[in-house]
């Protein structure tokens, strides 16, 4: 990166992250809640498997994925039924042995696989929309112990708002509980 | 880092052997099950992936023979209209229902063995039903016309496919079982893959790993989301998995041949399919676990757990066997009884269904016993007489019901061509190929959820195993 490139992005403020390894999932939970009622914004665990907790733990709201999947399930069995409906009354009505051209019964395995399809659909791809993955740069990455973070290490992430006092932050992830504590910077591409 | 406990106990009362053998860590289990994906190829996959590959070949060959001559080419003529193609293709689809059970059923009921078999065995269900498709597809002869009769796209024509066919059912149930498949199958993959891309010692390995990682980081908000999206799809698989074999047996039940026209046929089919897949995963599984040192997650335990489903679903088809010959008898159709006592039980085919009959009636009786049950021999030579036997009963369904047709003049043997047999094998290449690709690149077992079952094993015996409740 040359010196041209930083005054052609003069503008470029890095994001910040407070990075802190734990020893255990637990201790990592009490942390995060710890840091959580100091005021601390923002916070993110990053964990090789889920946590049983965590979600109180970082305070989060109910999770949005069931309600997708509804809706998506919902959406599959009412296109494919329509569908059908619309083939087999409207536009290419066939009299076979003077049966009625809507016929439930028959229906009723296409409506399924679609409710299914739709639904399984919305609940991988709503999943990656709402974690806005494919994310493949994260200022996180910059840490090298955080290599270890899918492996068998339990972080926790702070992003610091401008202005943030860096000592004090460290300081209290310290009381917090983390075994390290270190300040991530986004690099600038 | 995660302390080490050093005593993982079973929280089963009745059987307290671990799920986890040895001393683990998050570390000793991330390394020692990611060590096949970065040993090199030894000389024993490279001779299994010549063999498959060769296999392929023929797969090829006999595609493009069929397509250049035509369906014709097959041994299968009126009476016997379906053969090979639909017998290989009920079996493929059979055989991936087992990886859906474990990955979904299996998840639902809350059953912790299912951590180490579950990632191979989804793996076997992409790959047959991708064998499995082949066959629908080819046996349309020019499948590139085939599109507009199966799925409902508005040709100019103006034709569309017929609803009321279980074969278009069929389309949609499979092509959904595949897509829902695949995709249960990649969102448990990703945290594995992250850890493959942070555990990779060169540049390309990583940049590789990490594009199909998506950036995954391990995030808390990003597991509680992902948490409901997974339990979710094995809540949708499941019904799922019910209704495709369910459909697939449709195919046979809603028409008039005496062989096929039974009520009984999905849940017979259902568990036909659960029973083979268990076998086809035991025939992996047994050689897998001891070249790709898996011993100490996948243990006696698994596989005495899986055997005792195979006794199980064996013994739900043998249920099925009685009950087709026993309404046979009841309903008082001759039709039908002559095709249950004599053409079966006598006829040219003979064999076929005595070999059905020795394979999936007998031989799973063997796993009552405790000392076979857990000799790991006996289980994967009975495992193989399974698949033999699950696929002679559909060659029974198909062609025996067929080539006694309700007119004696009528009457047919019938025999595959060597493009018919040429088929057949080069799925099992085909299969074979993908599965040692599979085993090359990707972890074989669901690192991440082992580590997890190792961590709630070690702190809480009665923790809830999936963690998805709330």
């Amino acid at each position: 990166m040359s010196a041209e490139g930083h005054e052609h992005h003069s503008d470029f403020v890095p994001r910040r992250f407070l990075l802190a390894e734990f020893q255990t999932p637990e201790g990592l939970l009490a942390g995060t809640t710890k840091m959580r009622e100091a005021g601390y914004t923002n916070l993110d665990t990053h964990s090789p498997f889920p946590i049983h907790g965590l979600e109180e733990a970082l305070g989060l709201k109910r999770p949005k994925i069931p309600l997708i999947v509804l809706c998506g399930a919902i959406a599959g069995a009412c296109i494919a039924y329509s569908l059908i409906y619309f083939c087999n009354v409207f536009d290419w009505p066939l009299n076979i042995g003077n049966r009625p051209p809507h016929g439930p019964p028959a229906n009723i395995p296409i409506t399924f696989e679609l409710a299914v399809l739709l639904g399984g659909g919305s609940s991988f791809f709503g999943f990656f929309a709402l974690s806005k993955l494919p994310q493949p740069y994260h200022p996180i990455f910059e840490s090298e112990d955080f290599l270890r973070a899918s492996v068998d290490a339990f972080f926790l992430s702070v992003e610091l708002p401008a202005g943030t006092d860096v000592d004090r932050a460290l300081a209290d992830i310290r009381t917090a509980g983390a075994l390290s504590g270190e300040i991530v910077e986004e690099s600038e591409r | 880092m995660a302390a080490p406990h050093p005593v993982v106990v079973s929280p089963d009362p009745l059987d307290p052997r671990p799920l986890i053998e040895g001393k683990q860590t998050d570390q000793t289990i991330n390394d020692s099950l990611l060590e096949h994906v970065w040993r090199g190829a030894g000389k024993g996959w490279w001779a299994l992936f010549g063999v498959a590959l060769s296999a392929l070949g023929l797969l090829v060959i006999a595609i493009s023979y069929t397509l250049y001559k035509g369906i014709g080419s097959w041994g299968n003529n009126i009476p016997v209209g379906w053969a090979f193609g639909i017998i290989n293709f009920v079996w493929w689809i059979g055989i991936g229902h087992a990886g859906t059970l474990i990955s979904a059923i299996l998840l639902l009921f809350q059953q912790k063995w299912r951590t180490s078999i579950n990632r191979f065995s989804e793996a076997m269900t992409l790959f047959a039903v991708i064998c499995a498709l082949l066959f629908p597809l080819i046996h349309t002869g020019r499948p590139w016309f085939a599109a507009y009769w199966l799925f409902p796209y508005p040709s100019v024509q103006g034709i569309w496919p017929q609803f009321k066919s279980p074969l278009t059912w069929d389309v949609f149930a499979v092509s959904t079982y595949f897509t829902i498949s695949l995709l249960f199958w990649f969102l448990g993959l990703v945290p594995d893959l992250a850890a493959l891309r942070d555990s990779s010692q060169s540049k390309l390995k990583r940049t590789i790993y990490g594009m199909f990682a998506m950036g995954w980081r391990g995030s808390g908000r990003h597991w509680a989301e992902y948490k409901w999206a997974y339990v979710l799809l094995a809540g949708l698989s499941t019904p799922l998995v019910l209704s495709v074999h369910t459909i697939v047996s449709f195919d046979f039940a809603t028409s008039v041949i005496p062989g096929w026209h039974t009520t009984i046929f999905p849940p017979y089919f259902v568990a036909g399919a659960v029973f083979s897949g268990f076998a086809m995963v035991m025939t992996w599984m047994i050689p897998a676990r001891r070249f790709l040192g898996l011993k100490h997650v996948v243990t006696m335990k698994h596989l005495e757990n899986m055997n005792k489903i195979m006794l199980v679903t064996g013994m739900f088809v043998t249920y099925g066997y009685v009950m087709e010959h026993f309404i046979a008898w009841y309903s008082g159709d001759p039709y039908e009884f002559a095709q249950f006592y004599f053409t079966r039980m006598h006829g040219p085919m003979r064999w076929i269904y005595r070999l059905m009959v020795f394979c999936n009636c007998v031989v799973p009786q063997i796993f009552w016993f405790k000392k076979w049950r857990t000799s790991i021999p006996v289980m994967w030579v009975a495992a193989i007489f399974i698949n033999i036997g699950m696929w002679c009963e559909r060659y029974n369904i198909v062609v025996t019901s067929l080539h006694r047709d309700f007119l004696p003049s009528k009457w047919e043997n019938y025999l595959p061509t060597w493009v018919d047999l040429s088929l057949f094998a080069g799925t099992i290449g085909l299969f074979s190929t993908l599965f040692l690709l599979f085993l090359k690149f990707v972890p074989a077992v669901a690192v991440t959820e082992v580590k997890e079952l190792r961590h709630e094993l070690a702190h809480d015996p009665t923790a809830d195993p999936v963690g998805e409740t709330h």
